[in-house]
C-alpha cells in the first residue's frame, strides 16, 4: 500500500457517511419513481396519498376519495406495483452483495452470483417444476419459486462439495466446477426445452428473468433471507478486505480463512437463491453493480457492501420501470434489460480504467 | 128514450172512467215497477264497478307479485361456472366487459355472439375481425401479449370476467387473488372446444346461440366421419408444424386428432411427445401419401416454396411427393381451440379423401 494510495482512502474514509447518505437519497427517489411508472396513469397526489394511507397503524387517519376508481389504483399500486419493486429491490441487494462477497473470496473481477453454479441449478429447478408441472396440484401452489431455490442452492452445496480437497477450498477449482455445473445443468435445461411442448413460452419468460407477477408472499419469503445474507456478509466485511490481499497473507493475519470463506460462499448461495426464485435469471447485476460502487466509494468492503447492496436496489428497480413501459401494453423481461444496458456499461468500465478489485 | 140514452151514456162514462182510472192505477204501478228495476240496474252496475276495480286492484296485485318474483328470480340466477383447470365462478349477473387473453378465446366469444361485450383483446387476436385495426382506430383495447401479459392492462378495463388460457395462467392467479373473476379456457380435444363454446355461451348469457352453434358444428363433423367412414384405405399424413428443422405434431394436438378423424393416419401419432423435433429421414422413412403444411403470412409457408421442400434430400421418394399430394392449410385454423377446427377437418377430409369429396 503505497502513501499516496493511502491518503486517497483516507480521504475516502471521511466520505462514507455521505456516499451513504447520497446514494440513499438516490434510492428513495427511484423508489417513488418506480411505483410512479407503468401502464396505468396514477396522478402523483393519488399515489402519495395511498402510500400515505398504507402506512402501518397511521394510515388510518388518511381521508382518501374512495371512489372505485381510487380503489383500482390503490390496488394497483399496492398489489401489483409495491410487491414487484420491492422484489426487484431485494433481488437487486442480493444480486449486488453476493457479487461483492464472490469478487472478494475469488479475488477475481469476473465472479459473480452464478459462478459457482447458481444459474445452472436454479433454471433447472424451474424447469423441472415448469414442464413436468411437478406439484403444481400441491393447494394450487407456485411451486417454481421452490424448485429454483433448491435448485440453486443444491447446485451450490455439489460445486462445493466437488471442490473440496480436504479442508481446504481452492477458489480455482470452485470457480471451474462451477462451471462445469452450470453448462450440465444447461444442457438439461435445453433438454427439458424439447419436452416442453406449451409450457417452453413459460420457461423461456422464466429464464429471461422479471418481476411481472411478484406478490407479496413471494416478497416476504425472500425478505429475512437475503436481510440477513447482507448483514453476515457485512460482519465480515474487514475479513474481505484482508482477504483479498492473498488467502495466505489473511492467514497470516489471523483470518480463520476455511471458515469464513465457507460462512461467505454459503450467504451468498442462499441471496442468489433467494434472488433467482422469484425473478429467474437476471445477469450482470451481480457483476457490474460492484464494479460500479467500487469507483465511487473505493475498495473498502465496509463501505462497498452497503453501498453496492444500494446501488443494486436502485438500478433493479430502475431496469423493472423500463421493462414496464418500453413495449407496453406489453412487457419486457428485466434480465434482457439488465443485459442489454449492463453488457456495454461493463465493456466501457473495463476499458476506461483497469481498476483493481483489491483493497491495495 | 132520453133518459134510456143518458143513463147509457153515464154507463158507459162510469165505465169508461172505471177503465181509465184503473189503467191509470196500472200504468202508475208499471211507472213504480220501472222505477224499481232501474234502482235495481243501478245498483248492479255499481256492483260490477266495484267488481272490475277489484279485478284491476287484483291485477296490479299480481303485476307487483310478477315484479317481485322477476326481482327474487334473478337474485337467484347465479350462474356456476368451472374452467378447464377446475377454477369455480359464481356470476350474479351476466358479465358487460369482458377481457380475452387468447385468440381462441376471442373466437369462441364472438362465435356465441357476445363479442359486443369483449373490451379487451391480446395483440395477436386476429379473427373473426381485424382487432388490431380496431385497436388503432380506439374502439378496442389491447392488453399486449398472449405469452405471459402483464397485469395492470387487464385492471385498467374494468373488466367484470376474464379469459384467460394455459398462456396467461400467472397472470389469472394474480388478477384472481385481486378478486376478478377469471376463467381458464384450455380445452385440448376437439370435443373439449364444443365444451368450451358452451361454457362460454353459459357464462356470456348466450347459452341459446352456444348450443345451436355447438349442434351446428356436431352435424358438421358427423357428415365428415360418416362420409371417410366409407374410405378404402387410411392414408398416412405428414404435417410439418415448423422448419426446416422439422417439428411436427405428434399424440395430443388438434393437428392429430383432425387428421385421425378425417380418416387418415398421422405419421407421428406414437411420437414421445405432442410437438417433436424428427429428422428429415424418419419422415422418408415413414412414407406419407399426404403431405400438409402450414401458412402462416399472407399464404406463404414461412420456411420454403413447395419446390424447395419437394427437393429436400431423399424425399422424391416419399409417395406423396410423387404423387403431388401436397397441400397447404391455414394454420390457426387448424391449431387453434375455436369452432374453426371444423373448417380444418373438412379441408383435412378432402386433402386425405379427395375421392370422396367430388
Amino acid at each position: 500500500m503505497g502513501i499516496d494510495a493511502g491518503e486517497s482512502h483516507l480521504r475516502r474514509v471521511s466520505h462514507w457517511k455521505l456516499y451513504f447518505l447520497l446514494l440513499t437519497v438516490v434510492l428513495v427517489l427511484v423508489f417513488i419513481f418506480s411505483l410512479n411508472i407503468g401502464f396505468s396513469q396514477i396522478p402523483f397526489d393519488n399515489l402519495l396519498t395511498i402510500l400515505a394511507k398504507n402506512i402501518p397503524f397511521l394510515g388510518g387517519v388518511v381521508k382518501t376519495p374512495g371512489t372505485e376508481e381510487f380503489l383500482r389504483q390503490e390496488s394497483i399500486i399496492m398489489q401489483i406495483r409495491m410487491p414487484r419493486v420491492l422484489g426487484g429491490a431485494l433481488v437487486g441487494v442480493a444480486l449486488a452483495g453476493a457479487g461483492v462477497a464472490y469478487q472478494g473470496i475469488f479475488r477475481n473481477p469476473m465472479a459473480d452470483p452464478y459462478t459457482i453454479g447458481a444459474m445452472g441449478g436454479a433454471s433447472f429447478g424451474a424447469a423441472v417444476a415448469i414442464v413436468l408441472g411437478v406439484g403444481v396440484a400441491l393447494l394450487g401452489v407456485n411451486t417454481v419459486p421452490v424448485f429454483a431455490f433448491l435448485g440453486a442452492l443444491g447446485t451450490a452445496f455439489l460445486v462445493y462439495v466437488i471442490s473440496r480437497e480436504g479442508t481446504r477450498v481452492p477458489v480455482t477449482t470452485l470457480i471451474l466446477s462451477g462451471l462445469t455445473i452450470t453448462i450440465f445443468f444447461n444442457a438439461l435445461v435445453t433438454y427439458l426445452k424439447l419436452l416442453a411442448g406449451n409450457r417452453l413460452h413459460a420457461l423461456t419468460f422464466w429464464i429471461m428473468g422479471g418481476f411481472t407477477y411478484t406478490d407479496w408472499t413471494e416478497v416476504s419469503t425472500i425478505f429475512p433471507l437475503i436481510i440477513i445474507g447482507v448483514a453476515v456478509i457485512y460482519l465480515y466485511a474487514r475479513d474481505l478486505n484482508i482477504l483479498v490481499l492473498g488467502e495466505e497473507q489473511a492467514q497470516h493475519l489471523g483470518v480463520e480463512l476455511e471458515r469464513v470463506k465457507k460462512i461467505l460462499l454459503g450467504c451468498g448461495a442462499l441471496m442468489t437463491a433467494a434472488a433467482v426464485s422469484i425473478s429467474g435469471l437476471i445477469g450482470f447485476v451481480g457483476l457490474i453493480i460492484p464494479h460500479l460502487t467500487r469507483i465511487i466509494v473505493g475498495p473498502d468492503h465496509r463501505i462497498l457492501l452497503p453501498t453496492s447492496a444500494i446501488v443494486g436496489a436502485s438500478f433493479m428497480m430502475l431496469c423493472d420501470s423500463l421493462a414496464r413501459v418500453i413495449i407496453a401494453p406489453s412487457e419486457l423481461p428485466v434480465g434482457v434489460i439488465t443485459a442489454v444496458s449492463g453488457g456495454p456499461f461493463f465493456i466501457y468500465l473495463l476499458r476506461r480504467k483497469r481498476r483493481g478489485y483489491t483493497a491495495r | 128514450m132520453d133518459k134510456t140514452l143518458t143513463y147509457i151514456v153515464a154507463v158507459l162514462a162510469i165505465i169508461a172512467l172505471v177503465v181509465a182510472s184503473y189503467g191509470f192505477v196500472a200504468f202508475q204501478g208499471q211507472v213504480a215497477d220501472l222505477e224499481n228495476s232501474t234502482t235495481d240496474l243501478e245498483a248492479s252496475l255499481s256492483n260490477i264497478q266495484g267488481t272490475l276495480t277489484g279485478i284491476q286492484a287484483q291485477i296490479g296485485e299480481y303485476q307487483s307479485n310478477i315484479t317481485d318474483l322477476e326481482e327474487e328470480l334473478s337474485g337467484y340466477k347465479e350462474i356456476t361456472l368451472v374452467d378447464d383447470m377446475g377454477n369455480v365462478v359464481v356470476l350474479n349477473e351476466p358479465p358487460e366487459r369482458i377481457v380475452s387473453l387468447a385468440p381462441s378465446n376471442t373466437e369462441m366469444l364472438f362465435a356465441v355472439g357476445a363479442g359486443d361485450k369483449v373490451v379487451g383483446v391480446t395483440d395477436v387476436c386476429d379473427y373473426p375481425y381485424n382487432f388490431t385495426a380496431w385497436v388503432e382506430a380506439g374502439n378496442m383495447s389491447s392488453i399486449g401479449n398472449y405469452w405471459q401479459p402483464a397485469v395492470e392492462p387487464i385492471i385498467e378495463l374494468d373488466p367484470d370476467l376474464i379469459f384467460a388460457s394455459t398462456a396467461s395462467e400467472e397472470a389469472a392467479a394474480t388478477l384472481r387473488n385481486l378478486g376478478y373473476n377469471v376463467l381458464i379456457v384450455e380445452p385440448k380435444t376437439i370435443n373439449g372446444v364444443l365444451e368450451a363454446v358452451l361454457l362460454i355461451g353459459r357464462a356470456t348469457g348466450n347459452h341459446v346461440e352456444a348450443s345451436q352453434l355447438v349442434s351446428e358444428l356436431r352435424a358438421r363433423m358427423d357428415a365428415v366421419v360418416n362420409t371417410v367412414a366409407g374410405a378404402a384405405s387410411i392414408p398416412k399424413v405428414y404435417h410439418e408444424v415448423y422448419g426446416p428443422d422439422i417439428q411436427t405434431a405428434g399424440p395430443g394436438t388438434f393437428i392429430d386428432e383432425l387428421i385421425t378423424l378425417a380418416g387418415g393416419e398421422n405419421i407421428f401419432h406414437d411420437a414421445v411427445t405432442s410437438f417433436p423435433i424428427v429428422s428429415s429421414e424418419t419422415v422418408i422413412e415413414k412414407n406419407p401419401d399426404v403431405i400438409i403444411f402450414p401458412n402462416m403470412y399472407m399464404g406463404l409457408i414461412p420456411w420454403g416454396t413447395y419446390d424447395d421442400i419437394a427437393s429436400r434430400p431423399g424425399w422424391d421418394s416419399i409417395t406423396a411427393i410423387q404423387n403431388g399430394n401436397f397441400y397447404i392449410i391455414d394454420a390457426s385454423i387448424i391449431s387453434r381451440s375455436g369452432p374453426r377446427l371444423v373448417d380444418a377437418l373438412e379441408e383435412l377430409a378432402v386433402m386425405i379423401h379427395p375421392e370422396l369429396f367430388g
